[in-house]
């Protein structure tokens, strides 16, 4: 018995053909075994019969355009066949397969339900907003009113809902399932990162008067930004992951790029520094107080960069 | 609060003030008073001057002053500002003056005195009369409450003379300015301030919006010296001499602030730096009655000085400012109080005219220091922001922020803003007021 299997451009199973036959003919004309509705395939294009040391072998049986093996311009007159390497004859793909033709194994189906991913997912998605009022708590000076925390949460919320929707339709889609828990904790981990990231670079501005990490803020944003795209795409298929990485690559390349290019050009435009003047109570001071000397000494060193801006 | 300069009358201001000269009229003066001023005004026309700046190519004027003879050969007195443009762009304005005779010719800029804003010109007009400076007012015995003629050409509506009263020197004032009560217009700068004897006392110069009648002259001593001060060859380089007066100037001003020192003034339980020089200006002020209720008190100092000066019709630079905030808070808590503090010490440089033209971007330095000895002076966070002038070299601008850090729920933020000011001098008046900064009666 002999399996003809047509192939999409995609490669994949089109239409299956099963031969008890000894001998097939494929080609367009209808005295052929399978009839191949392709202008460019021959009457009778090819003929597939089984050798005397029990191979498959495919002959062209004088077709113009020949016969070639997927991903080869060498042309075929006859050949053994191996029926993993889809065979072109014209602008159709084939497959022949032997009857023992060997498959795969059977993929073991994971267990129904993690509980860790769901716990995990409860535990962010609650602490996240908490973060947030909190943070607006302690950075109220005014009246406090309800909507200064409400709108804001409600934003927040909304966003990731949108976000890891708009995911979860696509993975739908090309995945055939949504993955929606999956989707939703790369979100909540990506926002997560992003946040403690923030609240640490506004710790270090004060503390370690340090304030190289709030100046490169949008660096690492672009860099969480791009990691939670390859994330969800992974989800979406794990199919060919270093052409995704490569977009994502290029994404957070092209973003910090331009972004450092505006901000350059808004400082030579506004004339002011991205300041990080930003203070918290003094007893998260972490660095020793300068001395006058010190500090003086580097006021000194800004007249340097001063004067070279002049020219 | 602030003094406008009455020369340089453009369209856009025009019209505006022209409808408040109209409104003030010159009705009040007695009849006596008019005749001297009838007197005064017929002799002046050959020696009084409308000088007006014009686009070279166009052969428009741009803006215009006056300006009076003071030599038999063609040497006459104005603002600096009336000619900022010609002085400062040669190559793309001129000068011409008209005469209350009606003369016209050119000007040459010769010398200029850009603290006192004066300018010294040469025009072509030979043997005319012109007016001499009054001894008595050179050698300050001048009686307040004297009756000056101002002349000049408001809004370019004719030439005008103005009847006003000598109220001495201007107080709080680091330049010498005569405080004139009279209606100085747009116009009328450069022009002469004279007594009923017709030797002039000073020279128009500004007016104060929001005044009634208060207007300012320059001291005639300066325009005095201005013309001793040697050759009237003209000067190769007008422009250059701009800015090195005004480092000069400003090098001798931040001097004498750094001579008088900083007096620690109490505020809170704080001690501020407070100048000791006379031509601060200081104002308090509180959020007390503030609503909604302010949830954390603020009690402010702020002392400035009019200490800015014309340099282009853009730029107007030299102020200085101290300003002191003690805040505490009412129902803050650390982290909340601390975001106020932010709020209230934001790094900000002032700028006196448009920025990418005049100015280098800000740069700023950020850390805690600790000023010895210890008990005495509180832990500090302090913000040092500054940026240079392009065009004149060893001027910056600096912003200096201290905000104490010994308490989570009160502390002093002092600012000191220094306009044009040279790098060593604001380096050592900022050492000297992050030294009066202090905790503790």
């Amino acid at each position: 018995m002999i399996w003809i299997e047509i192939l999409s451009r995609q490669r994949e199973v089109a239409a299956r053909f099963r031969i008890t036959a000894a001998e097939v003919r494929i080609g367009r004309g209808y005295d052929n075994d399978v009839v191949v509705d392709d202008p460019y395939v021959a009457a009778q294009h090819l003929r597939v019969f089984r050798h005397d040391d029990g191979h498959l072998v495919a002959e062209d049986v004088g077709s113009a355009n020949g016969t070639f093996i997927d991903g080869n311009r060498t042309r075929l007159s006859g050949f053994i066949v191996d029926g993993k390497q889809p065979i072109r004859i014209g602008q159709t793909y084939l497959r022949i397969r032997d009857v023992n033709h060997a498959v795969e194994r059977e993929r073991l189906a994971s267990p129904e339900r993690h509980v860790l991913p769901i716990v995990l997912a409860v535990v962010l998605g609650l602490s996240l907003p908490a973060i947030d009022a909190l943070k607006i708590w302690l950075t109220q000076t005014g009246e406090p009113r309800a909507s200064t925390y409400l709108s804001p949460l409600l934003m927040l919320i909304t966003s990731l809902l949108v976000w890891v929707g708009i995911w979860a339709l696509l993975c739908r889609i090309f995945a055939g399932r949504s993955h929606f828990l999956r989707n939703l904790l790369i979100a909540l981990i990506g926002t997560a990162v992003f946040t403690l990231y923030h609240e640490l670079v506004q710790y270090l501005a004060f503390a370690w008067t340090s304030s190289s990490g709030v100046n490169y803020e949008y660096a690492v944003i672009w860099l969480i930004f791009a990691a939670i795209c390859f994330f969800h795409l992974r989800e979406i298929g794990r199919t060919r992951l270093w052409l995704k990485g490569a977009a994502m690559t290029a994404v957070v390349v092209v973003g910090i790029a331009l972004q450092a290019l505006q901000q350059s050009e808004a400082f030579s435009d506004s004339g002011r520094q991205r300041t990080v003047h930003w203070l918290m109570p003094p007893m998260l001071r972490a660095v020793p107080l300068k001395d006058q000397s010190t500090f003086f000494g580097a006021i000194g060193d800004l007249k340097g960069r001063l004067d070279g801006d002049r020219s | 609060m602030r003094s406008y300069f009455v020369g340089a009358l453009s369209r856009a201001i025009g019209l505006s003030l022209a409808i408040a000269a109209s409104a003030s009229g010159t009705v009040w003066a007695a009849q006596g008073e008019s005749a001297v001023a009838e007197r005064i005004y017929a002799s002046a026309p050959p020696r009084l001057l409308q000088i007006r700046t014009l686009v070279a190519d166009a052969g428009r004027q741009t803006s215009n002053g006056s300006g009076f003879l003071v030599s038999a050969d063609g040497l006459a007195i104005t603002n600096y500002h009336v000619v900022s443009q010609a002085a400062l762009e040669p190559a793309t304005y001129r000068l011409e003056y008209t005469a209350a005779d009606g003369s016209q010719g050119d000007v040459t800029l010769l010398r200029v005195d850009l603290p006192n804003d004066l300018a010294l010109v040469r025009v072509d007009k030979k043997d005319a009369p012109f007016f001499r400076f009054d001894r008595a007012a050179i050698e300050g015995r001048l009686a307040k409450g004297e009756r000056l003629y101002s002349m000049g050409n408001p809004l370019d509506l004719g030439f005008t003379i103005i009847e006003g009263t000598y109220n001495g020197l201007a107080d709080h004032s680091y330049t010498e300015r005569i405080h004139f009560s009279g209606a100085l217009n747009p116009g009328m700068s450069g022009g002469p301030a004279v007594t009923a004897d017709g030797d002039v006392i000073g020279i128009n110069v500004a007016t104060r919006r929001g005044g009634q009648l208060v207007s300012f002259l320059v001291p005639a001593r300066f325009a005095a010296a201005l013309l001793q001060a040697g050759g009237d060859e003209k000067p190769a380089d007008i422009k250059g001499d701009v800015g090195r007066q005004l480092v000069a100037w400003r090098s001798e001003l931040y001097k004498s602030l750094s001579a008088a020192g900083f007096r620690s003034d109490a505020l809170g339980p704080y001690r501020a730096p407070a100048t000791q020089v006379l031509w601060f200006n200081c104002w308090a002020s509180t959020n007390a009655g503030a609503t909604p209720k302010p949830r954390a008190s603020v009690n402010s100092t702020e002392c400035g000085s009019d200490t800015s000066v014309f340099v282009a019709s853009d730029l107007n630079i030299g102020a200085i400012n101290i300003n002191h905030s003690f805040a505490r808070t009412i129902d803050l808590n650390q982290f909340q109080f601390a975001t106020y503090l932010t709020q209230l010490s934001q790094p900000r440089l002032s700028v006196g005219g448009p920025f990418k033209k005049w100015y280098t971007p800000q740069r700023c330095h950020e850390d805690f220091l600790q000023v010895p000895p210890q008990p005495q002076h509180p832990p500090l966070r302090v913000v040092w922001c500054a940026q240079a002038y392009r065009q004149f070299e060893g001027l910056y601008d600096v912003s200096l922020i201290v905000v104490t850090q010994d308490q989570a729920l009160e502390a002093l933020v002092s600012r000191l803003n220094m306009q044009a000011v040279g790098y060593d001098d604001a380096v050592a008046l900022g050492k000297r007021f992050l030294e009066a900064v202090q905790v503790g009666k």
